[in-house]
């Protein structure tokens, strides 16, 4: 206990220094105006900037793409209540019941007890982290290769079941993912992988690469394929402050969210997106009356909010405690963390205490900042929200093309995006999530060299994977989680939640 | 691409599921690709694997998934084959290599428009002359951020015997 609180006091020494702490706003801002434009996600901002994270120390630079992460999510509430478009993947939730209650002129105690609930979140994620980090990376050092293939492997497992869409098409995906990551020099023997003999495929394809040209450029194809109608609420936004009775009736679904969502985001596998759609299904199903739902509940909005800010944290913990990316946000995490010298894994705590304690530390303070700069400023956004997207597409380009250009300052990585974005549009229109291949991809490389050490440890024998108690036990699940998904029964279900 | 192709049998075979045909049926094309380029790989053995174990056990699960795709869209009703649209891929990529193109000769300040005024044209809802204007002002914008501010070795004008910034 004086272990977590010397620990944390750390981290909000070095969180609440005058840099860190405009970094923090600054990404918490961005992020919010990312979060707040439906078309640009998470992954494409994050891609796009960390050329401006370059200049700045390590713990700087992470600190400000932690929160252009979760102000995206934070952001998104807002289109959603305002727009009826989900700004982020994860509030499609917050659409149905808040967009409701603008319309009934209530937009203001939506946003309101969206960005309460989403602090309280926060701040039990924030604590949970600190609290399991310790623990965990004990846990993190005991794992050989071959508990951590299995991990892996159960991740990617949850990840097919956690994805829209058909299952054999997100195993497809998945499976894609991790054979894109096998492409360029192989570490161990240097033999060229799968490079046609192209130079620009001998290191690989870059993380920043594939993930602008799914997300970035992909992205941008498919919202032009349809005509946006974006009808801004006309109705006054209101008082943002909820009532004592709008307090009293979230005050539950915003625990019983945080805890749903907190725990769904430490999933390998982004788990984190499925907590609002969880936390929906449950505040319906407990609820008295659920016909009030979809007509402008506070609790719809209450719960998922909570639920999705909690998710977006707890994420973090897989990351900082084993190195292992439970999420394309995270992978770039990672990325962002390579360029910037620091491996990540068990090792961060106790080699760079101030970048791990920190960087926990400036997740509450990044909360507290959007709480506090974004209902001010709801006003701002709705003022963005009217920019058209004729105008906002081609920024998207230029920023896209800048930032894959700086990441290795080569020409070749944009050609190899466009192509990427090519592929990507043309997977969607037969019905493939970009997602999974991203993780997949992302776990790729390291399952690969996890699975050479625990053969060579296990001299060849593929039963060391079921041998080992806790690598057997996580195959188990992964594999039960993927048969439950294909049983019929388990399959309804998940598509109720998913459509719903 | 595989799927146009897929479109065609989806009208005279008994195809229930063209969508899922189509995704099948690229998956194992790019299975076979990717088993095509790793042929000379060698696969090793498990205790010490080798360059080309990872990639053709991967590429193989990737051809069955396939299959299964094809499989499935005989037997279960799907989605049809969405209309495919080629004004947003077509503008969109020419502007981007448009970029990668003149960014190390020329410089952001011929790229930078290139790609914005080139791939805004994908949106049939744009106007030309608001475009330009645009195309300029986010690209000063850009550089001033990017060069002066953050200093990124980004090549801004670069025109040989006048200017090199």
């Amino acid at each position: 206990m004086t272990d977590l609180l010397s620990n944390l006091a750390l981290g909000f020494a070095t969180a609440l220094s005058l840099q860190n702490l405009g970094l923090a706003f600054l990404g918490c801002l961005v992020g919010t105006l990312i979060g707040v434009l439906p078309g640009v996600g998470p992954i494409a901002t994050i891609t796009m900037l960390l050329p401006v994270t370059f200049g700045l120390d390590p713990v700087g630079a992470l600190i400000m793409l932690a929160g252009i992460y979760y102000g995206a999510q934070y952001g998104g509430s807002t289109t959603a209540i305002l727009v009826n478009i989900p700004g982020e993947a994860t509030s499609v939730v917050t659409t149905m019941d808040g967009h409701q209650m603008a319309r009934q002129g209530r937009a203001g105690v939506a946003l309101g007890v969206a960005a309460l609930g989403s602090f309280f979140a926060g701040c039990v994620a924030t604590l949970t982290i600190a609290a399991l980090a310790t623990p965990l990376t004990r846990l993190a050092q005991v794992f050989g290769p071959a508990e951590y293939f299995a991990l892996m492997a159960m991740g990617l497992c949850f990840a097919v079941v956690l994805a829209r869409g058909s299952v054999p098409k997100a195993i497809g995906m998945v499976l894609l993912g991790v054979l894109l990551s096998t492409v360029g020099t192989d570490l161990e023997t240097g033999a060229e992988r799968m490079t046609l003999g192209s130079l620009a495929l001998a290191d690989g394809v870059d993380f920043a690469v594939l993930a602008m040209g799914l997300f970035g450029f992909a992205e941008v194809m498919r919202n032009l394929d349809h005509v946006e109608t974006r009808g801004v609420v006309e109705q006054p936004i209101g008082r943002v402050f909820p009532s004592w009775q709008d307090l009293r009736q979230s005050a539950a679904p915003v625990l019983r969210g945080t805890l749903v969502g907190g725990v769904l985001g430490i999933l390998p596998g982004n788990g984190a997106v499925l907590g609002p759609f969880a936390s929906y299904a449950m505040e319906k199903k407990l609820a008295k009356d659920p016909s009030r739902f979809g007509r402008g509940a506070i609790e719809g909005v209450a719960g998922p909010e909570s639920a999705n800010n909690a998710g977006a944290q707890t994420s973090f913990i897989p990351l900082l405690t084993l190195g292992i990316p439970p999420n394309a946000v995270m992978a770039l995490m990672v990325g962002a963390m390579t360029i910037h010298g620091i491996v990540p894994g068990p090792l961060v705590m106790s080699r760079s205490p101030t970048l791990f304690w920190g960087m926990i530390a400036s997740m509450w303070v990044g909360n507290l900042m959007l709480l506090v700069i974004n209902l001010p400023l709801i006003g701002m956004w709705v003022r963005f929200l009217k920019v058209p997207y004729r105008l906002m597409f081609p920024a998207i380009l230029v920023f896209c093309c800048i930032g894959i250009y700086s990441v290795g300052n080569s020409p070749a990585d944009v050609v190899l995006a466009a192509v990427f974005g090519l592929a990507g549009y043309a997977l969607s229109k037969v019905g493939f999530e970009p997602a999974p291949l991203l993780l997949g991809y992302v776990l790729g490389r390291l399952m690969e060299e996890n699975l050479r050490r625990a053969l060579v440890i296990g001299r060849g024998d593929l039963g060391t994977f079921v041998q080992r108690p806790v690598s057997a036990v996580m195959l188990a699940v992964g594999l039960l989680a993927l048969l439950a998904a294909v049983l019929p029964a388990v399959r309804r279900r998940r598509e109720v939640v998913f459509t719903e | 691409m595989t799927d146009e192709r897929g479109g065609e049998t989806a009208r005279h075979g008994r195809v229930r599921a063209p969508q899922d045909l189509a995704a099948g049926l690229c998956l194992i094309a790019l299975a076979g690709l990717a088993l095509w380029a790793g042929a000379g790989l060698d696969a090793g053995k498990l205790r010490a694997m080798g360059p080309g174990m990872m990639p053709r056990a991967v590429a193989v699960l990737v051809g069955l998934v396939g299959l299964a795709l094809v499989a499935f869209a005989f037997l279960h009703a799907g989605e049809r084959l969405q209309r495919w649209a080629w004004r947003a891929p077509l503008f969109l990529t020419l502007g981007v290599l448009g970029f990668a193109l003149t960014i190390r000769p020329v410089g952001l300040a011929l790229a930078g428009p290139l790609v914005a005024v080139v791939g805004g044209a994908a949106s049939p809802e744009s106007r030309p002359r608001e475009l330009a204007f645009f195309a300029v002002t986010i690209t000063a914008f850009c550089i001033l951020l990017f060069r002066v501010l953050l200093r990124l070795p980004i090549p801004v004008l670069n025109l040989p015997g006048l200017v090199v910034l």
